[in-house]
């Protein structure tokens, strides 16, 4: 089953996607790192409601069943043979390491018997060429923010494949502590939406939360705001939940888009995005677009879907690993604790 | 009608390709944990050693376990992917099986017996039959000591075979008309494999590759915290 080398232009480079780095399952056919034919998505998350977070056992367990009829489907709803694909891009890292294993080694295998590349590519990687997919005139240098349940990262985006970390959360990520609060004032799991939803019927002003290192530096800290949310709750078990609610959202978002703001300035960039299942957050995106419109920067706020993990984004990121880097090697297996390329 | 065989449910890593010739080429490796990292290029060497097409392949054998969860995910995942993307049945196979086939050229009761870690072992008891062993119950975990009383009140003469009779030998050097077989015995192979899935294959006695679940014996432990937690 050999193929002819492949003699299309990079814009017409077909490449499935698969990412399985936590607990989406997810399969994806993408052209020239720009066009989705597909993306499908099989979400966990009803399998890990009753845990409070995601269960990395669970999660694997879940993606062995689930990876091989979520591929076929994304390649019948792109009408896509085996024979047109041009590589097999898949997430190595970082993310749970047995459950990276799973979608590692069904790419390795596809790739091999369908004779084409293999791409490795870095989830943060596709969270940011997610931004791509939906606006192909992005601006660079942008300044990205990365906010989701295992990272909070400022992130100069200087120019394609080059990256600068500018801080990052010492402690908690944020959607971390938006699970924890939602947790501890029962709204249930995943947080984030719980919080969003209940937010818009409480009032931000209510209660002064902390906002730690506002004005220093890039690094982030949210295990204060989420020890003043517990403490205030003990102390006035009459408060109105939807005011705990939308006061702790605000300290958060307040400190994320201050920040962002401050380091789109001083880098110089054009464009502000975001990235990561927090940049779902209706207030946070509010704020980012009215900050945009004030600083005049291009504002890029990925579609929701785009913003939680899926393949498109992975085939995308694959594209241009596999144009500025090659096919990855076969011996490579998943890389848990993997950091942006940093240039 | 050749079989690809993959097994990766212990420490070791296998696979080989074969068919009513016997096993065309094989690789084995039981050095580390690395089994994503191994298996791929080792398909891809076997493949060019029995001078074979992939798309030759008629069926995908695998080993479903019980074994080493992560590992056993890895060598899963692959021949799902393989069989899906030949479009090829798949056969699966009790990693216990595997382990007792090779010593079935006895009359004592087999007692295949894998390392489950946490001071467990996988294990279940196989009698000869014409042409391979049968296993006489589903497989389970338990302690050293649980089956150490399940061979005494058996009260046969055994055979014991796998890494987890190796590593546990304490638990059964006590007891009488019981021996132990060798480290070079001691996993699951892909060479048996290949033996036992083109039997299998011969009766198309396959499944398709969304039907093929792995034999993990312990649920999650989160699972377990949980019902402990409702009390039950
Ligand atoms: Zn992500």
């Amino acid at each position: 089953m050999t193929r002819e080398a492949a003699d299309r232009a990079d814009d017409e480079l077909v490449i499935l996607g698969i990412e399985t780095s936590c607990d989406e399952t997810a399969a994806a056919v993408v052209v020239g790192g720009r066009r989705v034919l597909s993306s499908v998505v099989s979400s966990q998350v009803d399998l890990h409601a009753r845990f409070g977070g995601v269960v990395p056992e669970i999660a694997s367990r879940a993606h062995v069943e689930l990876l091989t009829p979520v591929v076929a489907e994304a390649m019948l709803s792109a009408g896509v043979e085996a024979t047109d694909l041009d590589a097999v891009a898949c997430t190595v890292g970082p993310g749970l390491v047995g459950a990276l294993l799973v979608g590692v080694s069904t790419a390795k295998a596809l790739a091999m018997v369908w004779d084409v590349p293999f791409v490795a590519v870095n989830h943060l990687e596709a969270h940011l060429h997610a931004a791509f997919l939906e606006e192909p005139d992005l601006q660079l240098p942008a300044v990205v923010l990365m906010v989701s349940g295992g990272h909070t990262m400022l992130i100069h985006w200087e120019a394609e494949g080059r990256y600068r970390l500018l801080g990052q959360t010492l402690d908690d990520a944020a959607g971390e502590a938006f699970d924890k609060v939602a947790r501890f004032l029962g709204l249930g799991y995943p947080g984030g939406p719980a919080i969003d939803l209940l937010a818009m019927e409480g009032d931000p002003t209510a209660i002064a939360f902390p906002r730690a290192m506002m004005s220093s530096g890039y690094d982030f800290s949210f295990s204060g705001v989420k020890t003043s949310v517990v403490n205030h709750v003990r102390k006035n078990p009459e408060v109105a939940t939807a005011d705990v609610a939308a006061s702790f959202q605000e300290a958060v978002v307040d400190v994320l888009v201050t920040k962002a703001r401050r380091a789109a300035a001083e880098v110089g960039a054009k464009a502000l995005c975001i990235g990561g299942g927090v940049a779902a957050n209706s207030q946070l995106r509010e704020r980012l677009l009215s900050a945009c419109v004030d600083d005049g920067l291009q504002a890029f706020l990925p579609s929701r879907a785009m913003c939680t993990d899926n393949a498109a984004m992975v085939a995308a990121a694959g594209w241009y690993r596999l144009r500025a880097d090659g096919p990855s090697p076969l011996d490579l297996g998943a890389e848990p604790n993997l950091r942006l390329p940093v240039a | 009608m050749l079989i690809l065989a993959i097994d990766t449910a212990t420490t070791q890593v296998g696979c080989a390709i074969g068919g009513h010739e016997g096993v065309l080429a094989s690789a084995h490796s039981s050095r580390g944990k690395r089994h994503a990292e191994t298996l791929t290029p080792a398909i891809d060497f076997i493949r060019r050693q029995a001078r074979i097409d992939l798309s030759e392949i008629s069926v995908v054998a695998v080993d479903l376990g019980p074994g080493l969860f992560t590992g056993l995910r890895v060598g899963i995942a692959s021949a799902k992917a393989i069989a899906h993307a030949l479009r090829v049945p798949m056969i699966g196979v009790n990693s216990l099986d595997l382990v007792a086939f090779p010593v079935r050229f006895t009359n004592r009761l087999i007692v295949a017996v894998l390392d489950a870690r946490r001071g467990e072992v996988y294990y279940a008891f196989y009698r000869q039959v014409p042409g391979g062993v049968q296993r006489l119950a589903d497989a389970t975990v338990g302690s050293p000591d649980d089956l150490a009383s399940e061979i005494i009140a058996r009260g046969e003469e055994c055979l014991l075979v796998g890494d987890g009779a190796l590593r546990y030998a304490d638990a059964f050097a006590g007891l009488s008309k019981v021996e132990t077989c060798e480290r070079g015995l001691a996993y699951p192979t892909a060479t048996a494999l290949v033996q036992l899935a083109h039997a299998r294959a011969l009766r198309e006695d396959w499944v398709n590759p969304w039907e093929l679940q792995p034999i993990y014996l312990r649920a999650p432990d989160a699972e377990i915290n949980w019902t402990t937690r409702d009390g039950g």
